[in-house]
């Protein structure tokens, strides 16, 4: 089906039937709207409706300080609110060249990592309730509730934490927190092969998920897919790698890949990545250095005119920031890329030709977050 | 392929058409004129540049312009490319990408719904974030929602 056909509403035939997904449906993890074009109970054709949750949040960057946007990138993808500040902040200082101190890049890395585990936990644990299996999603809430109780206890946030500066980091690490950390840690790494006992060997939900919503790598490309979707059909790429930022080059990490592009490899994908993830936090603790957290940074910003493409590889993909500055306090065009938005744009094109039970499957593994697909 | 032998291909392809050029680290910028925008993304795509990052639109209302913004880059190389286009606010109208990349569908429906740049040949060119019945492109710098008190500061 070609990914632009419109489904309309009314048909006459007895062989065809269209039905609403969403908005209100706990499957969507938001608002929202699914149009099912069903077979019997086939699925011919999708079309997705979004923006229920639109609040501008374009417009409102154009409208506040460079500092003031802070809070407010938090709330697009806000189960990962830390790499939200970061690909901001991290687009600012580029356009105005503005330097960070070491300690700060590892405070951020860490931080930023952490915060990856705890979204792709949150994701596992909703993957798993989607498909029927509710102990894991008690397991991953367990977990992501310490890594909240970490984050906590540095930003006094738990969801929201506008805790990246431009130029640097607002506050210091509490003295606890280093060994804290640590004790997480080796907490854990333990409990992740008892994810896979529950989810990855169970072979009831590995011959449910196998071979579904299969997305080859032309595919990919062709809607510029990123994140663990698009290294899901087996594409390394990983722009804490292949286009490092921040301290990224400096850690030894592995970028685990899929094969054939399905539910299954996205599962694994998201799944290898907590490893990694919990490698690069390890690294970045060892060699957390002593020093300065706040760079040399003007008291009013104002960066000067022209325009800046940044991305990072948040949980979600690439996430890119687009600002255009005319010289003054506040941004003259700030344009937010989100990766579940281009991610789910794809859905049409994976989603048919499975049964409406497995769209469940397919549109969780997209893992998408409304926040940040409506902005 | 460097940014300096990007923009060198696409200048010795299109000379006039490209009205300005920069290098900024491993990207070639470039502002390319409305009808040349299509065949200079053809040239971009057929040298490696494959991959779609993100359509941005630009309001320049100084200029009585309107602007689309084209990032491109590739997941074999560092090389990027970014292409400005500008046109008229009477005449907004830039041809599709989507025949070049699918990824281009949604962005342009977002441009489209903000900013009130249309894409000639779109196969479906709809409002995609507000809802169908609104009235004027939010994004605009002279936009004005009737229905909206505008806060005064004290």
């Amino acid at each position: 089906m070609n990914q632009t056909d419109v489904i309309e509403p009314i048909h006459e035939t007895m062989e065809e039937m269209y039905v609403n997904m969403g908005p209100q449906h706990p499957s969507t993890h938001g608002v929202l709207r699914l149009m099912l074009k069903l077979d019997g109970e086939v699925v011919t054709g999708v079309t997705p409706y979004i923006g229920y949750l639109h609040r501008c949040h374009e417009k409102i960057g154009e409208n506040r300080i460079y500092t003031q946007v802070i809070p407010y990138t938090d709330r697009l993808d806000y189960l990962a609110s830390m790499y939200n500040n970061f690909g901001y902040v991290l687009t600012v200082e580029r356009l105005m060249g503005l330097q960070v101190p070491e300690r700060a890049e590892y405070m951020r890395v860490i931080l930023a990592e952490l915060q990856r585990i705890a979204s792709h936990l949150i994701w596992m644990g909703t993957f798993g309730l989607d498909l029927g299996n509710f102990t894991i999603f008690m397991y991953c809430f367990r977990e992501r509730e310490k890594i909240l109780d970490l984050f906590e206890s540095v930003s006094g946030q738990r969801l929201n934490y506008s805790f990246y500066r431009i130029g640097g980091m607002p506050l210091d690490f509490p003295e606890s927190f280093l060994t804290e950390c640590k004790a997480f840690l080796e907490w854990f790494k333990p409990r992740l092969p008892e994810y896979d006992a529950v989810m990855t060997d169970n072979i009831i939900f590995q011959k449910r998920v196998q071979g579904l919503g299969k997305l080859d790598q032309k595919t990919a490309i062709d809607y510029a897919i990123s994140g663990p979707m698009l290294r899901g059909s087996g594409i390394k790429w990983d722009l804490r790698r292949n286009d490092p930022y921040s301290i990224y080059d400096r850690f030894e990490f592995e970028i685990p890949v899929g094969s054939t592009g399905d539910v299954w490899d996205r599962y694994m994908v998201r799944r290898q990545e907590m490893d990694e993830s919990v490698k690069i936090v390890e690294q970045a603790l060892r060699d957390l250095p002593p020093g300065e957290i706040m760079g040399k940074v003007p008291k009013k910003l104002r960066p000067p005119a022209g325009d800046m493409y940044s991305r990072v590889e948040s949980p979600r993909g690439e996430l890119g920031f687009y600002i255009v500055s005319d010289g003054s306090e506040k941004a003259y065009r700030y344009k937010v890329r989100s990766p579940a938005f281009v991610n789910l744009s794809v859905l049409p094109v994976i989603g048919p030709g499975h049964l409406v039970a497995d769209m469940v499957a397919i549109l969780g593994s997209i893992d998408i977050v409304l926040g940040e697909v409506d902005r | 392929m460097t940014a300096e032998e990007i923009i060198q291909t696409i200048r010795s392809q299109f000379g006039e058409a490209v009205k300005a050029s920069e290098v900024k680290g491993v990207e070639a910028r470039m502002d390319v004129e409305r009808g040349k925008s299509y065949e200079v993304l053809v040239a971009l795509k057929g040298m490696g540049l494959d991959y779609l990052n993100c359509i941005s639109s630009v309001d320049r209302i100084a200029s009585g312009e309107l602007e689309a913004v084209y990032n491109l880059s590739s997941l074999n190389e560092p090389a990027k490319a970014m292409v400005r286009v500008r046109v008229p606010r009477e005449d907004p109208v830039v041809r599709s990408v989507v025949p070049l990349w699918s990824a281009a569908d949604w962005h342009e429906r977002e441009a489209y719904d903000l900013m009130g740049i249309r894409f000639d040949g779109h196969p479906d060119l709809r409002r995609i974030l507000t809802s169908e019945d609104w009235v004027g492109h939010p994004l605009r710098k002279d936009y004005q929602d009737e229905r909206l008190v505008p806060y005064e500061p004290a």
